[in-house]
């Protein structure tokens, strides 16, 4: 008992001044880092992405001494995890590298189960947009795929709205919004961009726009006639991409899909291709982040890690970043180039989602789609 | 004096035997299962929460979020309840009273889809009857010019029939199992008063075998309408939701709350049909059948009828077992998922790394971490079986014994309920309820003991049920010969019991086992080892659009599987050798 209660007041004695170094451990530079970060031993990181193996590998033969145990779970389930961790007083996870962030926003974010980090290294380079209120890696895409080889001379939709239209009835497909979260933001974005889904109405039609009683607008009325127009829902990507892109079909639909899939086309026997030239966008680019569980037990390696994982000064980012350079996603580091048979950033017209935004205007048009369908 | 040393022995086993057992199993259900449901219960009585109930139940969303997908999911649930009753009674009828030829090869066949994932199913009706309307490569029918209607290429036809061609062998499983058990001279008592087969077989064997047919269509029943890749993967495109793609794509959607109201709602649901059927049971007689004496299987000659009913439970077989394996394996050796049959590689199983297939990545059999993911898997397939099936037995026993009292239709209803609480929520639950320490006792949080407490209660239906249906059967005069004697409740349980009840029970052990090495979510919110399972490896592969590394794995899961039901099958024929005669 004695004993047990020493060992409280012991480790009571080393939490103190551990929490109040995580605030000095952010103005310091991975070199400053390394020793604290050996002395913790080990950094736990809940990855998306299964790529956090090779990324491994390269931070341990970049910092040894500074064991990784990465663990990959989807979004959904980190967030119910460290919820439920945290809730009994558990502490385990040190890094988040995570999407979905309208649903970190609104339930990590807001009660502070995460805490954001930039790390200096890096910090001037990033627009302010990546920084706050948590850091963005990379973006990644939701947009119009079409099929290449069924359409040589480039893609067949240059206007949202045609896909409303007869002759693309039944030929739209999406995975189901109501089953992910990125294709409910792609909606929610549509919605939050009514007067530009407006003016594309009215670039086509060459007359205004009516709103049905009971919708908020264009974007809304859009999303009402595409599910009339028998958009056609699918559980996944793979059955999207088979469908969208396949190279012998002969009267391919199109849909919503992710821009570096693309890069499988020669492997599956696909010809996927993004339909860039579409108004008023052709869809979303959403952030993955990375960011740091509130008491993480291993703060200093987890700084360390992040800082690893934004690569070096080098246009493919080194071996920190290389695992998540594909063509189609874009890191958010100017240094880092674009890929060079893909859309630069700058040029593809998809809307960049505001998570704040997106997370209070979700619920309603998730709604919506619930009585669409 | 006398009279006290009379008392105090019969005293002390009223209270070891009579009592203690059911309220420590009150308690263990209390802490296992009532406590996680009653905190999913809690998170929906907040606000957010009673909005959600006011959303699914009371507003404009609830024709599409409740009723809806309540109709297709209840539709969904009996139709394949019934058939697999069907298929899995009839195969079992088959293989175990019949003459027909081949019986083990059956046997083994009638066994196998329920280890190959319900998406196999899918994926392979796909390849048979997809249609135009996804675009993409059309089926098998539509490329030979034959048309597909949409309801028969998508929609709840399929789904249903996908669904019975995974869980019938449940059904088989457990059939069998009591079947097992309708002695010879029970049947042959049927033929000497002069009964015809069909007499003996819905006069003596039906009624005998009833508490397995329940058994087995409440598992089937539930196992329906919890089954989320069917229905995604043939329901979405024509706009089929049922209450478990509803309430998969709640929780992925961030409104866990409005996933959680459709779970308790679903629950509700599904308990009240079991206690219909539980009544239904209870209503009539009991039939023993397990003497402990001359249990000889008595098999009917089939005459004329041998090779044409071998022939038709080949054809079962060919259709829901060698299809989806074909299928499965075709995409393991395929480069593109889009023509399975082309173009066949090892490389997906045992090719070198660095080449120009599968960027570079190596066969799964050259993956340093299958090996040990391989062993991991078994472990925890071998741990969680053990216990649930101990605590299962102990459930059944109390249920069996006290049948008819409130206790046993509570413990009977609430040891059926986690396999209806999602896998997700159930977790979660059991970290915020036990990864903190409770008064003396530690912290369970990141240990291999939480996982396993939590699995074994998320499949203690398996072992329930199918304990159950065995345990009926029983003879109360064995043991209560052996409680005359003095013999202990648990020496009772494992030199009476646990023996002739054993078929039951390694039928049990068996569901449990392959629930567990093949099922993912409950694994990877309870696992912090970094030594991964088989399915996290998979899960890994596929993450990353390596399907065929995927499906390789799974096929590895379906060997380990099959392994390990020879092994039941062989240790249950060592205990039970007056079976064969």
């Amino acid at each position: 008992m004695l004993k047990r209660l020493s060992m409280t007041v012991l480790a009571a004695c080393l939490a103190l001044p551990a929490g109040a170094l995580a605030e000095d451990l952010d103005g310091l530079t991975p070199e400053q880092l390394l020793p604290i970060a050996k002395k913790e031993g080990s950094v736990t990181v809940f990855s998306l992405s299964s790529r956090i193996a090779k990324i491994e590998k390269a931070f341990e033969d970049a910092y040894p001494g500074v064991d990784l145990i990465g663990l990959d779970m989807s979004s959904t389930k980190q967030i119910a995890r460290v919820e439920a961790e945290q809730q009994a007083g558990v502490h385990a996870v040190d890094v988040l590298y995570i999407a979905d962030t309208p649903v970190v926003f609104s339930k990590l974010v807001k009660e502070n189960r995460v805490v954001n980090y930039v790390p200096p290294r890096i910090a001037g380079e990033l627009e302010d947009r990546y920084k706050t209120p948590l850091l963005t890696q990379r973006l990644s895409t939701k947009v119009l795929m079409y099929n290449e080889k069924a359409f040589p001379d480039g893609a067949p939709i240059t206007n949202l709205w045609q896909l409303t239209e007869p002759e693309w009835q039944g030929r739209v497909l999406m995975v189901d919004p109501s089953q992910r979260g990125e294709l409910l933001d792609l909606l929610t974005e549509i919605s939050l961009h009514s007067d530009e889904m407006a003016a594309a109405y009215k670039a086509l039609y060459g007359k205004d726009i009516v709103v049905e009683d009971g919708l908020e607008g264009a974007g809304d009325q859009f999303i009402k006639a595409l599910f009339e127009n028998d958009l056609i829902l699918l559980p996944n990507s793979d059955v999207l991409n088979k469908s969208i892109g396949d190279v012998n079909a002969k009267n391919p639909p199109v849909g919503f899909g992710t821009y570096s899939d693309r890069r499988d086309n020669e492997k599956e026997g696909w010809a996927l291709q993004v339909a860039n030239d579409v108004v008023p966008a052709n869809g979303i680019l959403f952030p993955a982040i990375l960011t740091i569980a509130d008491k993480a037990p291993h703060p200093a390696a987890a700084r360390l890690l992040i800082d690893f994982m934004f690569g070096d000064d080098s246009p493919t980012g080194g071996p920190g970043f290389e695992p998540f350079n594909v063509p189609g996603d874009y890191a958010v580091r100017k240094s880092i180039a674009d890929a060079a048979d893909s859309v630069k950033l700058a040029d593809l017209k998809a809307w960049t989602i505001d998570p704040a935004k997106t997370a209070a205007a979700r619920g309603r048009v998730a709604d919506l789609i619930i009585t669409l369908q | 004096m006398t009279s006290t040393s009379l008392l105090a022995p019969s005293g002390s086993r009223l209270l070891r035997s009579g009592f203690l057992l059911p309220a420590a199993l009150v308690v263990i259900v209390a802490v296992l299962v009532v406590a996680p449901l009653a905190r999913i219960l809690l998170t929906t009585l907040t606000p957010e929460g009673m909005a959600a109930w006011k959303a699914v139940l009371a507003s404009r969303l609830s024709a599409n979020l409740w009723w809806w997908p309540l109709l297709d999911t209840m539709v969904l649930g009996f139709a394949v309840a019934g058939g697999c009753l069907l298929i899995g009674g009839f195969l079992a009828w088959l293989v175990v009273l019949t003459d027909v030829p081949g019986r083990r090869i059956l046997g083994l066949m009638g066994s196998l889809p329920y280890m190959i994932p319900s998406f196999a199913a899918a994926l392979a009706w796909g390849t048979l009857f997809r249609n135009s309307r996804l675009g993409g490569s059309a089926g098998f029918f539509e490329t030979n010019g034959l048309a597909i209607p949409d309801w028969l290429a998508w929609g709840i036809v399929p789904t249903a029939i996908v669904l019975v061609a995974h869980y019938y062998s449940l059904a088989y499983t457990i059939i069998a199992a009591a079947l097992g058990s309708v002695g010879a001279d029970l049947v042959e008592a049927g033929q000497m008063a002069g009964a015809k087969r069909p007499r003996i077989f819905f006069g003596i064997v039906l009624p005998v075998v009833t508490p397995a047919l329940v058994a087995a269509a409440s598992l089937t029943f539930a196992g329906a309408v919890a089954n989320f890749a069917a229905p995604a993967l043939l329901g979405l495109p024509v706009r089929m939701q049922t209450l478990s793609t509803r309430l998969f794509g709640m929780i992925e959607t961030g409104q866990n709350e409005r996933g959680f109201v459709l779970a308790l709602l679903l629950i509700v649901v599904s308990a009240l049909f079991l206690f219909l059927s539980d009544r239904l049971v209870s209503g009539r007689r009991a039939f023993i059948t397990v003497t402990g004496k001359g249990g000889r299987t008595k098999r009917f000659p089939l005459g004329a009828w041998r090779w044409p009913l071998f022939a038709l439970a080949v054809l079962i077989g060919l259709l829901t077992t060698v299809l989806p394996v074909l299928v499965l394996a075709a995409s393991s050796l395929a480069p593109q998922s889009g023509a399975l049959f082309s173009n066949w590689t090892l490389h997906f199983w045992i090719g070198e790394g660095g080449g120009e297939i599968a960027q570079g990545q190596a066969g799964i059999f050259r993956n340093p971490v299958l090996i040990d993911a391989l062993w991991t898997t078994i472990r925890l397939g071998l741990v969680v079986a053990f216990t649930t099936m101990v605590l299962g037995l102990a459930l059944a026993y109390t249920i069996v014994q006290r049948k008819g009292t409130l206790l046993a239709t509570v413990l009977s209803q609430l040891a059926f309920l986690p396999l209806l609480v999602p896998s997700i929520a159930f977790a979660a639950a059991y970290i915020a309820l036990y990864g903190a320490p409770i008064g003396p006792l530690p912290s369970l949080y990141g240990t291999f003991a939480l996982l396993v407490i939590a699995a074994s209660a998320h499949n203690l239906p398996f072992a329930v049920q199918s304990g159950r249906s065995v345990l009926g059967q029983i003879s109360a005069d064995i043991e209560e010969s052996a409680r005359l004697t003095g013999a202990s409740l648990v020496r009772r349980l494992f030199a009476i019991v646990f023996p002739l009840a054993i078929r039951g029970l390694f039928a049990g052990a068996i569901l449990v086992f392959v629930k567990m090495v093949r099922d993912l979510s409950l694994v990877v919110l309870l696992f912090t080892a970094t030594s991964p399972v088989l399915s996290m490896v998979a899960y890994r592969y596929a993450a990353e659009g390596f399907m065929q590394f995927a499906n390789a794995i799974t096929l590895v899961i379906l060997v380990v599987c099959l392994a390990a039901s020879f092994l039941a099958h062989s240790l249950q024929n060592r205990v039970q050798k007056w079976k064969e005669s």
